[in-house]
């Protein structure tokens, strides 16, 4: 009788194994991802090279923020105070020592002597982030949704008043400077490409599928035995871990930091990112970047006033932040799951493909 | 003693302010369940109404006190109307994300509309002298503040208690779906959630301009921040739990900007949330909430 009900299920003998699906569909979904970063670096002029770059750190951010809040379905807002911390470690490893000498003379820990090869302040800061988010993961995963949510705000705060009230390891108010800028749009781009591998081998994990289980129905979850709380925490500090891989990148390629970047203001676009594309799927975390990072430079030529197209426009400051949150609003009121809907983009293809088969 | 005394006025003052706002988001979250991070921007576009209309000849601070509780009324019931209405039934984090880019789109408005910098306003600076209360001098200012919020409060559980509306109101906040079975309207009783909030919200409003003396398009951001904090300690939905929430981060702040040493006085935020979080740790319902209370919520 048992063997009757597997036959009943012909997709489970022709399922692929998770590890390729994620592969294969990692793959797939960076496509335009690598389509738009090869036509950058080949045509466009250095200005629009910068822009790219930047869209690219952001779309490393937004990955990173799928990975907990798109599986877990717990609201996350203290994303960029790790894509600080991995800027910041960047910048007090790696700073060359002249330039330590001006800016931070009395780093505590002896840090004011240290200058590492970048390549190696990218692995002691990745371990650092990791501790960090280690520790403050037990705490967001014993929450429930909302007090996750708070708490998780409440981390990005604690993070920037640090770099502001700790002038002497994180040099305050004003900008960091002088750290090696050893990166470019190529490396930012092949870093976002894994990432996009890397998250959706975790969506397509035992772990992720159990995780968005958790989200979907928990306490049906709860009686198949799964530990949200374990899942949780696994997917804060692989989240954690990818935006400080962001913040890293940003300080690599900008070699200036300072604390204002990695706070509300970050928060807002690449959340609105993330719910414009659909934080269900990785996909929907490409596209919405894509679109949103297009956009928002489109908005920000109106918003700095002059003359466009023949008119002449006062500077409208807010407008971009003002299209933030209407796409939020709007997206939420009229399409929860985000444009790209319920489906990854290789999921959406084969689908297709499968359709078209079937007319013939 | 004097010192003491007066950082106990201070606290009171700082946590009457929280709780004010607390009640405002614990009111509209115990009904619908919705985390109204907007609920900020309805004070400042209280702020703003209440320069608009100083700018064009208002000058006396009662009547302004008025309009600012009805501009809070207006505004926030509107705000349900036109963006929380449409996801009403979906599912919290929809909600919180909603009212999120609400928060971030009237704050760019006011930017865009009006100005990035902050605006001088000076009908309430009246308020704030210093009263000599036998050996102690405090400001009038937080007095008023703590005595004013008793009294919303008070008038907020008689309402709560006594009146048809309040009733329902209180049963809603258990289960919906059978109140409307009785017989009431699912709209009014939101509709009133959000006025009690919107008028707790013009309270506060007056206080902080008092206090601050300005109108940015940031100024309910920060607050509304500290007052979701107060809302998780004292247990999410829960009306007690957000007055006392607010009363304990006044006290918390208070006690961290009297013990912390002048240099370190600017990690008192940094200090304040893991404090918070450890009291979190401790018991992760909130201190007046019960799992099941918030099980309902969530599902």
């Amino acid at each position: 009788m048992s063997e009757a009900v597997f036959r009943t299920s012909p997709t489970r003998a022709r399922r692929r194994p998770w590890w390729l699906v994620g592969i294969s569909g990692g793959l797939v979904t960076a496509i335009p991802v690598v389509l738009i970063g090869i036509a950058v670096i080949l045509i466009a002029p250095t200005y629009y090279q910068n822009l790219a770059a930047t869209a690219a750190i952001n779309l490393v951010i937004v990955v990173g923020l799928q990975v907990f809040m798109g599986n877990s379905g717990i609201a996350h807002l203290g994303h960029s105070a790790f894509a600080g911390l991995g800027a910041y470690g960047m910048a007090i490893l790696a700073t060359p020592l002249m330039m330590k000498r001006l800016s931070i003379p009395n780093a505590p820990f002896g840090l004011a002597q240290v200058e590492l090869h970048p390549a190696i302040a990218v692995i002691v800061t990745l371990a650092v982030v990791a501790v960090v988010a280690v520790i403050s993961g037990r705490v967001i995963a014993r929450l429930s949704g909302i007090a996750a949510t708070i708490v998780s705000l409440a981390f990005l705060i604690v993070v920037h008043s640090m770099f502001l009230h700790w002038p002497a390891l994180f040099k305050g108010n004003q900008g960091f400077f002088g750290i090696p800028q050893v990166v470019g749009l190529p490396a930012i781009l092949a870093c976002g490409v894994a990432v996009i591998v890397i998250a959706r081998l975790f969506r397509e994990s035992p772990n992720g599928l159990q995780l968005r289980a958790t989200a979907q129905n928990p306490q049906a979850a709860d009686a198949l035995a799964i530990d949200a709380r374990a899942l949780r925490r696994q997917s804060w500090v692989l989240s954690a871990l990818i935006c400080a891989s962001a913040g890293i990148l940003y300080a690599l390629f900008a070699g200036t930091i300072s604390p204002r970047i990695f706070y509300f203001q970050q928060v807002f676009m690449t959340l609105a990112m993330l719910i414009l594309g659909g934080m269900g799927t990785v996909t929907g975390a490409v596209f919405g970047t894509l679109i949103l990072s297009i956009g928002l430079e489109a908005i920000r030529i109106f918003e700095s006033g002059g003359v466009v197209a023949g008119l002449t426009l006062p500077p409208m400051l807010g407008l971009s932040g003002v299209a933030l949150g209407a796409v939020i609003v709007l997206c939420m009121a009229l399409r929860p799951q985000g444009i790209c809907g319920p489906k990854e983009l290789d999921e959406m293809l084969s689908g297709a493909l499968r359709r078209l088969r079937g007319t013939k | 003693m004097e010192y003491f005394v007066q950082q106990l006025v201070n606290a009171l003052a700082f946590g009457s302010e929280y709780a004010l706002v607390a009640l405002g988001l614990a009111v509209v979250f115990s009904i619908m369940g919705l985390v109204n991070f907007a609920h900020g921007e309805v004070i400042g576009a209280i702020a703003y109404s209440l320069l608009l209309t100083a700018s064009v000849g208002l000058s006396s601070p009662f009547l302004a006190v008025v309009l600012a509780v009805l501009a809070g009324i207006a505004v926030s019931v509107a705000l349900e109307r036109v963006a929380f209405r449409p996801v009403r039934n979906a599912p919290t984090t929809t909600g919180l994300l909603t009212a999120f880019g609400v928060s971030i789109l009237l704050q760019n408005m006011f930017q865009l509309l009006i100005s990035p910098r902050p605006q001088a306003f000076s009908l309430f600076n009246g308020m704030s002298t210093t009263w000599h209360l036998g050996p102690y001098s405090v400001s009038s200012l937080q007095v008023m503040e703590f005595v004013v919020a008793a009294i919303s409060m008070a008038a907020l559980v008689l309402f709560l208690n006594r009146s048809t509306l309040g009733v329902a109101m209180r049963a809603a906040s258990r289960d919906f779906s059978t109140v409307r079975l009785m017989g009431i309207r699912a709209n009014r009783v939101i509709a009133a959630a959000f006025a009690i909030s919107g008028a707790l919200a013009g309270i506060a409003c007056v206080f902080i301009l008092a206090r601050r003396g300005g109108v940015a398009p940031d100024m309910g951001f920060g607050l509304v921040l500290k007052a979701f904090v107060a809302c998780v300690i004292g247990g999410f939905g829960s009306l007690i739990g957000a007055a006392a929430g607010g009363m304990l981060l006044g006290f918390i702040e208070v006690g961290l900007l009297a013990a912390l040493p002048q240099e370190m006085g600017g990690l008192k935020e940094a200090f304040t949330y893991v404090i918070v979080t450890l009291i979190l740790l401790y018991k992760p319902e909130g201190l007046f909430g019960t799992r099941r209370e918030l099980g309902d919520k969530e599902f």
